[in-house]
């Protein structure tokens, strides 16, 4: 009971929340409805026991990348109001296209999924376990290329990132650690034997 | 089956007091306090000047880099807490499976480390 009321709770907020992101003018509120909706969606995994998925959630999608939303926004800066104007309805049919995509795929497994393949309860063995453990039991081994390839997109992500946006900005000044550390006495230091009256010159 | 939605109950009651305590001293203020705003005391302050410059500044692009190098580090933290918990169950394969994601990883650390990448200059 207090499950199903939840879950309609945390699925109105967040549809709310979605909508907020793509109506809003104003583009760092778009970014927080979109951590509202993160939120949410972590809330509706721990209703269904994926602890770690919602833990997962809130570390990288809240933690990581609306930050990174964020830092596009503050980086491109809002777009002018006439600008703005022109290009609202650009994307119009490509986005008429994608929901229409999508609003099939609904359809198709409501109609075509029989209430056997819905309900098909969790095998013994998996119940024993939590949903930590059943992830971490199939994903380095059965599914061990795809985890390798996960690791080489990172990879690929890391080095486009600093491909990209990494210069080296020309006269800063910086710090040469070990060069400071190895610095010997009679490279800093000279003694002089200065006669008196005559200067060390 | 154990339902671990329950376990949340204490964070879910902690998350409502947080905001109904925030927005409850939000509303105190505004309801209790006198409320005579004119143009001057709504217009922001910004050291008795008038306000100059635009106020969304632009960031540099290389904040956006150093959230990138995060995210990807956290991803990998990520994939290292399931394979913690049943490491004794996975056996040789898993174990190396998460060696060569690491190296993969590491390759790109040593480069992004050689490049300079880490330095704020």
């Amino acid at each position: 009971m207090a499950v199903s009321v939840l879950f309609y709770i945390m699925s109105f907020v967040a549809l709310v929340a979605a909508l907020a992101v793509v109506l809003v003018r104003e583009p760092v509120t778009s970014v927080l409805s979109l951590i509202v909706v993160f939120f949410n969606g972590a809330g509706l995994l721990i209703l269904l026991n994926a602890e770690f998925l919602a833990v997962l959630l809130v570390i990288v999608y809240v933690g990581a990348i609306a930050v990174l939303f964020l830092f596009m926004v503050m980086m491109v800066g809002g777009a002018s109001e006439s600008a703005q104007r022109g290009q609202r309805y650009h994307a119009l049919p490509l986005a008429l296209l994608v929901a229409v995509v999508l609003l099939v795929e609904l359809v198709l497994f409501a109609v075509f999924t029989t209430s056997e393949q819905t309900a098909t309860p969790i095998s013994e063995s998996l119940q024993a376990v939590s949903n930590t453990e059943a992830l971490g039991g199939v994903l380095y081994t059965r599914y061990a290329p795809m985890f390798q390839l996960a690791g080489l997109i990172l990879l690929a992500a890391m080095l486009g990132a600093i491909l990209l946006t990494h210069r080296r900005l020309p006269g800063v000044k910086g710090q040469d650690a070990a060069a400071q550390a190895s610095v010997a006495k009679k490279r800093r230091v000279r003694l002089v034997d200065v006669k008196r009256g005559e200067g060390t010159q | 089956m154990p339902d671990i939605a329950t376990d949340y109950v204490p964070i879910v009651i902690v998350t409502l007091l947080a905001f109904a305590l925030s927005f409850g001293v939000l509303a105190l203020s505004y309801l209790l306090g006198r409320q005579r705003p004119d143009k001057d005391k709504n217009a922001p302050y910004e050291c008795g000047f008038e306000p100059s410059g635009d106020m969304s500044g632009l960031f540099h692009v290389r904040f956006y880099l150093v959230a990138l190098l995060f995210i990807i580090f956290d991803l990998e933290i990520a994939f290292l807490f399931p394979w913690a918990l049943v490491l004794a169950d996975l056996g040789v394969f898993g174990f190396v499976s998460m060696m060569i994601f690491l190296a993969v990883l590491t390759v790109g650390f040593i480069y992004e480390w050689k490049k300079g990448a880490l330095n704020w200059e």
